[in-house]
């Protein structure tokens, strides 16, 4: 099963520290040695405000992902617990963000030029940091621990407790 | 690891909470490889965005603003061009006009702004001391003035002391938290994050604020009151509190006096009159009164929402009459919790850098603190109260008697012309003084306006210790190696001093410093390098210097009082609107706020990579969509907001958060500087401005293409104004 970072809303005091955690994840630590204009801002994780609820919204990474399926360029895969978009094979054709229910996925663009003069604009959303971290970054910086990690054996154990709840409920 | 990297931990520059940071640095390249929060007192190993990333400026990206490193003047009088020189012409210069101004016009024509942000307590002692002994005046004071001024002369009155009575910890033990004015999530996450932890742990939460900010949004109870009615409401509960004989009577008799004349003032306030002023209802203000009344882990954690008006220090009176009232003082997880914005305002009171109290809060009046000092120092002192940095406009532009005015301005790490209210009358003062002096790690907006400009170190080019909001002082350490011609702020001082022809002592390091320090100072003497090497945080009081003596964690043990007789001081005030209130013309009121990933005037923040990244210019106002829908905005669109004193122009965030008719602006934007549009009215005995209250108005901006250009053309030139010559990206929509 695909894991999934989720924020408790209760627990969340809208700072966005996980916002900044993503991009110096992926940009790397040359981000604060590089020209500030040379590198483009994209967290992949989206702080939401209601009147009721402050929380980051980021990919589920949906076991039959809408987005794969949509993707009219195959540049989306699952693999190794996660759904990732492939930026070279993405075409900016938006199909996976009108598909993704969770509004997790943005067109961004990058500090890369096409051949035309037109900055380069792809697909962009969470990839729980594999392949630039140890770990979801996010996770590590809240300060308020408000984000975690859901892996499978997370989820089953919340299962059979929900399960044990439920049959203590008729005691 | 290579030899050349090394550990080294500091405290956060960026506020109260006092976070403890790693870094990892590469010394033979001066370079941070990385910086992350471990195990502090107040901490647990969390931090924010602002200590996580936050000390990028010391890599001066020069993005808003540049670091200053050479010495300036002005050789040829006022206006004319600064020129670069060395530090001696720099120090000979000022000390040569410091002493021609003190001795045509005496030594109280002259003021100085210590700095409560990165120089430290060693700087803040050597910058009253110089203004003191070696000026002869009590006019020095700092920025608390415009933040928790009101919390220490209002607490002073009271409990006898002006801090936090418990630590940060003792909040997530709290049973009822009564979160007032303070937007904790925005201002000290850290502190956030032990009132969620104490609202999981079964505490109650009752927050009052005009805005549902995220404290609002956890709360149990919110009291949505309307903003400047303060006093209304806390006077009200103190109303239930009493009629309702919720007291805790053994307390009231044993440790507090006043209650008579108390009872007579808050009889007037019964909930249903307050419930009138504040738009709450009466029952509403009685369940947050009972509730309050219910626990002896009660807190009250209050910020700039109840200080920052002109009945700030009447507001802190009652709420620590409540905490008196129901007994919640002198225990653990109780009391009242002023909690200090910037890094090291509770230092820099601390240090003395008041006009009322010397160091350790010893009263300038007091002859035999008087006669201490003028022993230590080798001179006779003044013991007049001096006067407050508030009144800066009031004792230049407004003073017609030249012979009481303020003539020369020492100000050191503050950017009044960027923080202070009524901006066009503070640049106004500015250029009226004969003489400015501007030290400082950044151009900021103060220079433009200063005479001379002393380039000093910054927070990880120096040692030194902070006093975090809650007492506890903690080290800092040098984590670079300075670049420029640049030196420590106390050094500067010193040298100014020396220059003059005072024998200021020639201190080879903080430690020399800080050990003056404690050995003048009770409350502090416990607190050596030595024990802060070892325990890392030490609340005062810390009286002693033997290893036992580990500080305090709260205040007012036993029910035993600050005051001169141990007994706490009932008292409050009655309640009066704000000064300037909403009128046909200017019909919604303003109210200032801040953001979280910014810090004080921003030359630091600014200077952050992915902190400006995150926020940017020209700022925002919040709005409801009430008022937004009247004036046709659309959100993230430019707006212009004026008021009787100045104009700017800002975003529009449209949110159902605040209530019709109230809108807020953060103040750390230079382009929508909000600060242009403030009263510079005070609070009567704090001299604190009441930021959070004035009138305004918000137009649409029918051309968006005109006003983002005219907001990037004034990028342009504030960049330009701070010596920037790198080509900028502007900002946009
Ligand atoms: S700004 Fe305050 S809460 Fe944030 S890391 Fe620094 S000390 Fe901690």
């Amino acid at each position: 099963m695909n894991s999934f970072v989720i924020a408790n809303s209760s627990r969340c005091i809208g700072c966005r520290t996980c916002m900044i955690a993503c991009v110096v994840a992926h940009e790397g630590k040359r981000i604060f040695e590089i020209d500030p204009d040379g590198y483009a801002f994209n967290p992949r994780l989206f702080m939401v405000k209601t009147v009721k609820l402050s929380a980051p919204v980021q990919c589920r990474h949906c076991e039959n992902a809408a987005c794969k399926q949509a993707c009219t360029s195959g540049a989306i895969n699952i693999g190794n617990g996660t759904v990732s978009i492939n930026s070279k094979r993405c075409i900016g054709c938006k199909n996976c963000v009108v598909a993704c229910p969770f509004g997790a996925i943005e067109i961004i663009k990058t500090v890369e030029i096409n051949k035309d003069g037109y900055p380069r604009k792809i697909a962009s959303k969470c990839d729980l940091c594999q392949g630039v971290a140890e770990s979801p970054q996010c996770i590590r910086v809240c300060p308020t621990e408000a984000l975690s990690l859901v892996t499978e054996d997370i989820l089953i154990g919340n299962l059979r407790q929900k399960r044990i709840d439920s049959l203590n409920a008729w005691l | 690891m290579v030899d050349s990297v090394k550990e080294i931990q500091t405290t956060c520059c960026y506020c109260g909470a006092g976070c403890q940071l790693l870094f990892t640095v590469d010394q033979k390249a001066n370079q941070i490889l990385d910086v992350h929060p471990v195990n502090g007192r107040t901490n647990a190993g969390k931090a924010c965005l602002k200590g996580w990333y936050g000390w990028d400026y010391l890599n001066d990206p020069q993005i808003l603003t540049k670091r200053l490193r050479e010495p300036m003047i002005r050789k040829d009088g006022k206006k004319s061009p600064l020129k670069i020189v060395t530090w001696d012409e720099a120090i000979n210069f000022v000390a040569d006009n410091f002493k021609k101004i003190k001795e045509k016009w005496g030594p109280n024509s002259f003021l100085a702004a210590a700095s409560a942000r990165g120089p430290g307590n060693e700087a803040g002692y050597i910058t009253q001391k110089f203004a003191r002994a070696v000026i002869g005046t009590n006019n020095i004071d700092h920025c608390a003035r415009i933040c928790h001024a009101a919390s220490v002369v209002g607490s002073m009155q009271t409990i006898g002391e002006g801090a936090m009575s418990l630590s940060i910890p003792e909040i997530e033990d709290c049973e009822i938290i009564f979160n007032i004015g303070y937007n904790a999530p925005v201002s000290h996450p850290i502190v956030a994050r032990r009132i969620v932890r104490a609202k999981e742990k079964g505490a109650y939460i009752i927050c009052a604020d005009p805005r549902i900010t995220e404290t609002a949004r956890i709360a149990d109870k919110h009291l949505q009151l309307k903003g400047g009615t303060n006093v209304a409401l806390v006077n009200a509960m103190a109303h239930v509190i009493i009629s309702e004989d919720l007291l805790d009577h053994e307390f009231v008799k044993a440790h507090t006096k006043g209650f008579d004349e108390f009872w007579a003032i808050v009889k007037e306030d019964t909930p249903e009159r307050s419930a009138e002023i504040c738009g709450l209802t009466a029952d509403d203000i009685r369940l947050a009164a009972r509730k309050y009344a219910s626990s002896k882990h009660s807190v009250i954690t209050w910020g700039m929402g109840i200080t920052q008006f002109s009945q700030g220090v009447e507001t802190v009176k009652c709420c620590c009459s409540l905490a008196m009232l129901t007994g919640n003082f002198g225990h653990y997880a109780c009391g009242t919790g002023p909690v200090r914005g910037q890094n090291n305002v509770q230092g820099t009171c601390d240090m003395g850098d008041l006009p009322n109290v010397y160091p350790g809060y010893q009263s300038v009046t007091d002859p035999a603190a008087q006669a201490k000092f003028e022993k230590a120092w080798g001179v006779k002192l003044d013991n007049k109260v001096g006067i407050q940095l508030t009144r800066i406009p009031e004792f230049v532009i407004h003073e017609k008697n030249p012979a009481n005015r303020i003539h020369a301005y020492y100000i050191t790490g503050e950017d009044p012309a960027q923080s202070d209210p009524d901006l066009e009358e503070l640049r106004e003062s500015l250029d009226e003084i004969d003489f400015v002096v501007c030290q400082d790690i950044f151009w900021n907006k103060t220079c433009l306006h200063a005479d001379a400009i002393l380039p000093s170190t910054s927070w990880g080019e120096h040692d030194g210790v902070y006093t975090s909001s809650d007492r506890g002082f903690q080290r800092i350490r040098k984590v670079l190696e300075p670049i420029g011609n640049i030196l420590p702020d106390w050094e500067i001082t010193c040298r100014i001093a020396r220059a003059m022809g005072y024998p200021m002592p020639h201190y080879r390091n903080t430690e020399e410093i800080w050990n003056e320090v404690i050995d003048l100072s009770p409350k502090f003497t416990g607190a050596t390098y030595e024990k802060l090497e070892k325990y890392v945080s030490i609340q005062w009081p810390c009286w002693d210097k033997g290893w036992t003596d580990k500080g305090t964690m709260f205040l007012h043990k036993d029910g035993y009082f600050a005051t001169p007789d141990g007994i706490g001081i009932l008292k409050t005030s009655p309640y009066h609107p704000p000064a300037e209130v909403e009128s046909k013309d200017y019909p919604i009121t303003l109210c200032t706020v801040r953001e979280v990933g910014h810090y004080s005037v921003r030359t630091m923040t600014g200077n952050c990579r992915t902190l400006r990244n995150l926020e940017d210019e020209p700022g925002w106002v919040e709005i409801s969509p009430e008022d937004a829908r009247e004036l046709g905005l659309k959100h993230e669109e430019l707006v212009r907001i004026s008021s009787k004193r100045g104009s700017v122009i800002t975003r529009a965030s449209i949110t159902e958060r605040v209530k019709k008719g109230a809108v807020y602006m953060t103040y750390q934007w230079w382009v929508g500087a909000c600060n242009e549009l403030t009263i510079s009215i005070l609070d009567p005995s704090s001299k604190t401005p009441e930021y959070k209250y004035c009138a305004c108005k918000i137009e649409k901006l029918p051309d968006q293409k005109a006003a983002w250009a005219a907001v990037n053309k004034t990028l342009l030139d504030i960049r330009m104004n701070m010596h920037i010559d790198i080509t900028r990206q502007g900002v946009s929509a």
